[in-house]
Parts: C-alpha cells; structure tokens; sequence
C-alpha cells in the first residue's frame, strides 16, 4: 500500500512546483509590465518638457501681455524638470496640462499666432504627447489593478508572499486636474 | 475582471480557430485543384494527387506569407505621408491607441477613397498595419477617428487580423481557380474524359465542388467575423474609456453615401470597420458586419 501513498505524494509536489513556477513567471511578467508602462510615462513626460522652450520661444513675440500664462507654463515645467517620485511626476504634469490649457485658450485672441506653422505643430505634438501621458497611466493603472489582483487574490497570495511582493500603488489624479482652468483675460 | 476573462479566452478561442481554419482553408484548397487535375486529366487519381498536393502546400505557404502586402495592394493603400497634417494627427492617434493598448506601434497606412472606413491586417500584434480611407480623416473628427483606431487596435489585441487576412488571402485564390476553371470549361476543356463512363459522377462530384468550395470559404470565415465586430466594439470603447467617440463615427458612416464607387477588391470587405460594398442594415448570412444600429445602440448603453 505505502507505494501508493508514495505516488500521490510525488504527484501533488510536482504538481504544486508546476503551479508554483507559472505563478512565478505570471508575477514576474505583471512586474515587468508595471515597470515598462512607468518607462513609458516617463519617456513622454520628458519629450513634453522638451517641447515647452521650442513653444515659448514662438509664443513670447506674439503674446506680450500675457505674462501670468508664460509663467505658470515655465513653473510647471521646472516642476516636471525636478521631480523624483511618479506621484511627484504626474502632479507636476497635471500642472503643466493645466498651464498650456489656458495659454492655448488665450492663444484664441491672437490670430496671428494661430495661422503661425510652428505653433500650430507645436499644438499637435503637445497634444500627441498629452494623450500618450493619459493613456500611458491608464495601461498603468491597468497593469497595476492585474497585478494586485493577482497577488491579492487565492491562490496568488501565497506564491506573492513567498516571493516578497507587495501590492503597488496607483497613480492618483487629484482633483484639480479635472476642473476647467481659469482663463484670465 | 470579468471583461477581461471573456477577452483572454477569446484570444485562446482566436488562435485555435486560425489553426482550424487555415487547415481547413488548405484542405479546401488541396481538393480544389484535385478536382480541376481530375477534370482536366481524365479521372486519373494518380497524377490529380501528384499535382494536388505541392500546388496546395506551396500555395498555402506562399498565402501566408505574402498576405499581409497582398491585402495593402488589393486595397490600393500607400504609406500615410506625416508631412500633411491629416496623416500626421493620424499617426498621432495610432501612437495614442497602441500606448493604450499596450502594443507595438503598427504601421500606418492609406486609402485613397470618398468612404469612411478603416482596417487593421498583420500576421502577429507586433507586426501590424492600420490603415484608413481618405475620406475617414476628412470627415471623422479627432474623437471619432479615435474611436476607429481603437476599434481596430482591439482587432489586433484579440488576435482577429491573422485569421481574417489569411482567409481572406485564401478565398481570393479559390475564386481564382474557381473562375479559371469555368472559363476553361466553357472553351471545351476536359472533353476528353468522355470515354470513361464509370467516372462520370465522380466527375460531378469534382465539380460540385468547384462550385461549392468559394461558397463554404466565405460562410466559414463570416460566421466568425460578426462576433469579433462586437468585441472589437466593447474592447475598442475600453481602451478609450469613450464609447461615444465610436458611436458618432458609426452614425457618421451610416449617413454618409458617396457618390463614387468604393475602390478596391471586395475580398477585403470583412476587413473594414464596415462593409462598404453593401447596405448598411440588412442581416443576413451573407454580412460581414453586424447592423450598424445595433452596433451603436449597444455602444450607447455602455
């Protein structure tokens, strides 16, 4: 009889390890993918800081009085140029979206600046990179919604604290970001 | 959760049924030419087999291969062109929806036409084509243009565009056969294997099949198609969080009625976002598409 037991005994530990390494490989995988969507947040924050000196420069001949408007966009993207932690990033660029919002909406009066090529490319590639933050932290609130699941849920909990995982945070879009920016004129 | 466990098993359900189909399709393609040889060879199995067989598993290979440039030529479509604006903000929008979806960028490709439409083909998600009509960036504004994109970047997240490029590479080249075949026949081709009476209802059989083998291609590959519509819909809304975007494009083509004819081959109908060759809401077994009021009234409810 004891070879039975034997048998059933092999079985459920090969069992268990073939579980345990897809597990393994799935938490590894959702990691990585919380890490590759982050890069990319930050690949198009910085292409965004990038684009705001070639967009002063072509603003500034045109809009002499609207000092207030330059300056937060300067701020903001000083902001964006120091921060360190995602959180930090993201309220940063929140700031900025807020600060182009109303340059472009002020920008409405000047219709010189409106027929300008330069600007109006510069307006396309500030949208394109604004879009691509957004659903940049989408897919990465996606991914980290799939991967606390995973970990949080039976029977991942067991293989995520073996392995020393924690839950991740998500990214947090405060309240500010939502209203409509004032437009002084 | 949930939404995500019906896309992960229709992606699985995806893969088997390219598998299925294409070893169907070969099948199909192998006793097409069997058929033609035995006609043409006097009900001789031998040689029907040995012409068969290669003829079927080059051509299959060379399909496959080939599909993907075989389908951006029948659609006349040309590389879309970032020095005009238009094309560029499509781009755009690609770059967006493929972040979104958390794919490799695919190409970016145009047609010329009056049409609002759209298509996605590509063998794998990491080599794919995006391509739109002329008319779709002409007409659609930026939040319906991505809601097209989206629609068809879904189409290559859930694995739909192998399955439908290769069918489609496939059937066109059945109905070729198939044509060649009849003309040849009309000129008195296969005359000579009168003298073998015994064979003559093999002979039927040979071409019954002929006839019947574009017919089956297309029914296999439709029945699998509208589903995907709907997914692709929901999967589509899902990535931009904006069901109306796809909604008002809908409506938008629906109301739209060019005065030119679509250009390009029909076979890459089932492709397009929605079927520019037919009325827009009859269902039949025959539509590529589901009706286009349903489509947007299920949009609207998300």
């Amino acid at each position: 009889m004891w070879w039975i037991i034997v048998i059933l005994l092999v079985i459920i530990v090969v069992l268990f390890l073939l579980i345990y390494v897809g597990y393994y490989n799935k938490i590894i995988r959702m990691e990585n993918r919380i890490d590759n969507s982050w890069a990319q947040i930050d690949v198009q924050l910085r292409r965004r800081a990038e684009l705001i000196p070639n967009l002063m420069e072509t603003v500034k001949g045109y809009m002499k009085h609207e000092k207030e408007v330059l300056e937060n966009v300067t701020k903001a993207r000083s902001a964006l140029m120091s921060a360190k932690s995602p959180q930090e990033n993201i309220d940063a660029d929140n700031m900025l979206t807020g600060a182009l919002k109303s340059l472009f909406a002020v920008a409405e009066n000047y219709p010189d600046l409106k027929a300008n090529q330069n600007f109006l490319n510069l307006q396309d590639e500030l949208t394109n990179t604004e879009n691509k933050i957004a659903y940049s932290r989408q897919h990465f609130n996606d991914s980290v919604l799939s991967f606390n699941n995973t970990i949080e849920t039976f029977p991942g909990m067991w293989f995520a604290k073996r392995m020393g995982k924690k839950t991740r945070e998500m990214l947090q879009i405060p309240d500010a970001a939502r209203e409509v920016p004032q437009v002084k004129f | 959760m949930e939404k995500k466990l019906l896309v992960e098993d229709h992606i699985r359900r995806n893969k088997r049924l390219t598998v299925v189909v294409c070893t169907f399709m070969a099948l199909l393609f192998f006793c097409i030419i069997f058929a033609v040889a035995y006609i043409f060879f006097a009900g001789n199995i031998l040689i029907g087999l040995v012409f068969a067989l290669p003829i079927a598993i080059v051509y299959v290979a060379i399909t496959y291969s080939f599909s993907v440039q075989t389908v951006l030529s029948a659609a006349k479509a040309r590389p879309a062109n970032p020095n005009v604006r238009e094309e560029k903000l499509l781009i755009h929008r690609v770059e967006e929806m493929s972040i979104a979806a958390g794919l490799p960028m695919p190409k970016v490709y145009v047609q010329e036409s009056e049409y609002i439409n759209a298509f996605a083909t590509g063998k794998k998600p990491e080599k794919s084509v995006i391509c739109t009509t002329t008319g779709a960036l002409r007409k659609l504004n930026q939040e319906e243009l991505e809601g097209v994109i989206a629609h068809e970047m879904s189409h290559i997240k859930n694995h739909d565009i192998l399955i439908a490029t290769v069918t489609l590479g496939v059937v066109g080249a059945i109905a070729l056969v198939a044509e060649i075949l009849f003309w040849s026949m009309l000129w008195g081709g296969g005359g000579r294997g009168r003298r073998n009476d015994g064979n003559a209802i093999l002979m039927i059989l040979a071409i019954l099949l002929v006839i019947l083998a574009p017919i089956f291609a297309r029914l296999t590959y439709l029945a699998i198609s509208r589903k995907r519509e709907y997914l692709a819909d929901s999967s589509g809304a899902y990535l931009t969080r904006n069901p109306n975007g796809l909604a008002k494009a809908l409506e938008k083509i629906k109301a739209d009625h060019p005065k030119t004819k679509p250009k390009g081959s029909k076979t890459v109908a089932p492709l397009y976002i929605s079927n520019p060759f037919k009325s827009q809401n009859i269902s039949s077994v025959w539509s590529t598409h589901p009706p286009v009021d349903e489509r947007i009234k299920r949009l609207r409810s998300m």
